[in-house]
């Protein structure tokens, strides 16, 4: 049995197991979200989620006597909702615990439970739609869109171009973000140009990768408009700064003593940069790496103003030319010729497939066990 | 100096973030075979000393070893083995691999297990550096530098990150290792310097301040400061009125040297604290003169009480004095 010793169900967690506990949480959610769902008042798992959260902490810092208190908390909490019917009061409530634990006692084990009120009203922010989103899609629409060949003709592209874009990122990127690590005159520079993508809103970013790889500019034999090539080339430009960042996090991480010993026992700069310092930054870096791919996943304007259908280039699983859009492309332009529906269900097989990628590097990333 | 020694002469500045620069400007020559402690405080620059021999810093001046001019050459190039105070072991590797890791690099190395055993840690080759102790990670990070047979090896207080008994056994053994290999050993640590030195070079403030044996540093302090780094007393003349000849300015005396006995006794002092200190008592008298007091401390195996009033002899041998601060 594993004791942890961070976050919030401390207590439970040494009683039953790390792993137990996660699984018994993510389950109770699940069917209370699917009964709330049932009986159509979403509201309702939302006042759920914040209570159980609520007596989670207080179960792990104050026992069962707290457990009771969060619990009939959240039930006079869901009788004021039911009165006054609004959503504010959701957040209002956990506003105003935190603010009586901030001007009550120093060190009050309800400290922790105001933190995960407080938390649980984004989480449910973030997690409630996302799990509305996928109940209310037609289940119909969605396998049908499964089985279209445009679909997985434009999942490929969604896949495989950013994966180019991140790869692309990372040869160059790593190189980058080395040498900022070791720091160099004119620093502040180039960091400044490396985290400008950031900044530039993705339409603009589209337009810079169109006036410098366009016709007439410094690499005019390459054609980028409606083109793979750039695709990938505006997909790196937005998603280069993740990469960099990430994998110079990561050598700064690594101790400079470590490259030391290393070309003190013989080792030259490059070999102990290959069996030392890289080694010891892959984590990271292949961090960044699915971080990038991320962000060029789900990249709109620049993609939109590039490569708004990208036409005749040999697709990675077929080796056959074949024209397809971007994810988020194809969806808008679902969206606007087709309706909701229909661009809901295309976007719900883009939603499982990112993932699924993402858990699968995850997984692999990690040799500790796991995503819970 | 022989061609066949380690030999060192060099002038750097060093600047950090939010410190003073500092200038490091030593000239010592490491015979072949010897080992030559480099003493100093904390701060004293001797850590970028030796960093600097390594070959990490840039300097003025030059470093040659057995007459091969080291001043450009990178510190993979330069024949040293290294040995940090906070070990420095791969993580990610395994203790035999740590020990391998510089065989691809030189051509006459010892088989990593043969070391590890030599060293009394063969049973850890397969595990990582983290699940290791302090002691443990030190004989692993002296087997790495030991494998690629150095010319020369460099060491940075490996001995002050471990607790007293690991310290005290891997010191003793350290005395046969370093037998016969030229070596460079960084402490700030007076009894290792003494138990491991051929001779010892103190440094303060950036500046060797004396070299020579441990018996010559220890027991003929250059300055007050040598003196007092190196556990003795310093005391200004005039506090010991009934003993000076009135020319010094500061005299210096080891504690193990000051002698308690009444019948011989120079003058008179009070007790102020007795500490145990292993087999013996640190006796720390209060000597006054009138004008102001000072204090002066002893070693005894049969202690006199807080409080007492003792009979005092610093023998004039063993008294060094010095008319210059």
């Amino acid at each position: 049995m594993s004791t942890i010793t961070d976050g919030t169900s401390r207590f439970v967690g040494e009683t039953f197991g790390r792993g137990a506990v996660v699984l018994a949480v993510v389950t109770v959610q699940a069917v209370a979200f699917a009964t709330a769902v049932a009986v159509d008042q979403p509201t309702l798992y939302a006042v759920f989620a914040l209570g159980s959260a609520a007596a989670l902490v207080a179960a792990s810092g104050g026992g069962w006597r707290g457990v009771a208190a969060a619990t009939v908390g959240t039930l006079v909490l869901w009788g004021v909702l039911s009165t006054v019917g609004s959503l504010w009061m959701l957040v209002l409530a956990p506003v105003l615990l935190t603010l009586a634990v901030g001007l009550g006692s120093e060190g009050s084990e309800w400290t922790g439970v105001a933190a995960a009120t407080l938390s649980t009203v984004l989480l449910v922010a973030l997690g409630v739609p996302l799990a509305l989103f996928f109940v209310r899609q037609d289940p119909a629409l969605v396998a049908e869109k499964a089985t279209n060949p445009e679909v997985h003709q434009m999942l490929v592209l969604s896949v495989y171009a950013p994966l180019l874009a991140a790869l692309a990122a990372l040869v160059c990127g790593v190189p980058l973000a080395y040498l900022l690590r070791e720091g160099f005159p004119g620093q502040a520079l180039v960091e400044s140009l490396v985290d400008l993508p950031l900044v530039v809103p993705h339409s603009v970013a589209g337009l810079i990768v169109l006036f410098g790889f366009g016709r007439g500019a410094a690499f005019s034999d390459i054609r980028v408009l409606g083109t793979l090539v750039g695709m990938v080339i505006a997909l790196t430009f937005v998603s280069a700064p993740f990469a960099v960042n990430a994998a110079r996090e990561a050598f700064e991480t690594v101790d400079s003593r470590l490259e030391f010993a290393a070309r003190a026992h013989g080792a030259s700069r490059f070999s102990s940069f290959v069996r030392v310092t890289l080694p010891l930054a892959a984590r990271g870096i292949l961090t960044g790496g699915v971080m990038a791919w991320a962000r060029a996943v789900s990249e709109f304007g620049a993609v939109a103003v590039v490569a708004y259908t990208v036409q005749n280039y040999v697709s990675p699983l077929t080796l056959e030319e074949t024209s397809a859009q971007h994810a988020p492309v194809y969806i808008f332009n679902t969206y606007t010729s087709q309706g909701l529906p229909e661009s809901g269900a295309v976007a719900t097989l883009l939603l499982l497939l990112s993932a699924g990628i993402f858990l699968l590097v995850r997984w692999a990333a990690y040799d500790d066990g796991g995503i819970l | 100096m022989t061609s066949d020694s380690l030999d060192v002469d060099v002038r750097a500045r060093f600047t950090a973030e939010g410190t003073e620069p500092f200038t490091v400007d030593a000239e010592l020559s490491v015979r072949e075979g010897e080992t030559l402690v480099v003493l100093g405080p904390s701060g004293s620059g001797k850590t970028l000393l030796l960093e600097t021999v390594a070959g990490f810093h840039a300097h003025e001046g030059h470093i040659s070893h057995r007459g091969r001019d080291l001043t450009g050459t990178p510190p993979e190039k330069r024949g040293f083995g290294f040995v940090f105070q906070d070990y420095a072991l791969f993580p990610h590797l395994t203790v035999r691999e740590n020990v391998a890791f510089g065989s691809r690099y030189h051509d006459d190395t010892t088989d990593p297990d043969e070391l590890l055993a030599e060293l009394g840690v063969s049973d850890l080759a397969d595990r990582t550096p983290k699940t290791l102790s302090g002691g443990e990670q030190q004989r692993v990070a002296l087997a790495r530098s030991l494998a690629i047979h150095p010319e020369a090896l460099l060491l940075d207080e490996p001995l002050s990150a471990l607790d007293v008994p690991t310290r005290q056994t891997l010191r003793a053994d350290l005395v046969d290792l370093l037998d016969g290999v030229t070596s460079l050993y960084v402490t700030h640590n007076r009894t290792t310097a003494r138990a491991l030195a051929d001779r010892i070079a103190v440094m303060h403030d950036g500046q060797l301040v004396q070299v020579g044996t441990p018996e010559e540093v220890f027991e003929s302090p250059v300055s007050p400061f040598v003196a007092r780094f190196t556990g003795a007393n310093v005391l200004s003349e005039s506090a010991l009125s009934a003993v000076g000849d009135g020319e010094a300015e500061m005299v210096a005396i080891r504690p193990e040297h000051v002698v308690l006995d009444p019948a011989t006794a120079d003058f008179e002092a009070a007790v102020e604290r007795v500490v145990r200190e292993d087999a013996t008592f640190r006796v720390s008298l209060s000597v006054g003169n009138g004008v102001g007091e000072t204090t002066l401390d002893a070693f005894s195996d049969d202690p006199p009480a807080v409080g007492d009033t003792v009979g005092v002899r610093l023998p004039s041998r063993r008294v060094t004095r010095f008319t210059t601060t």
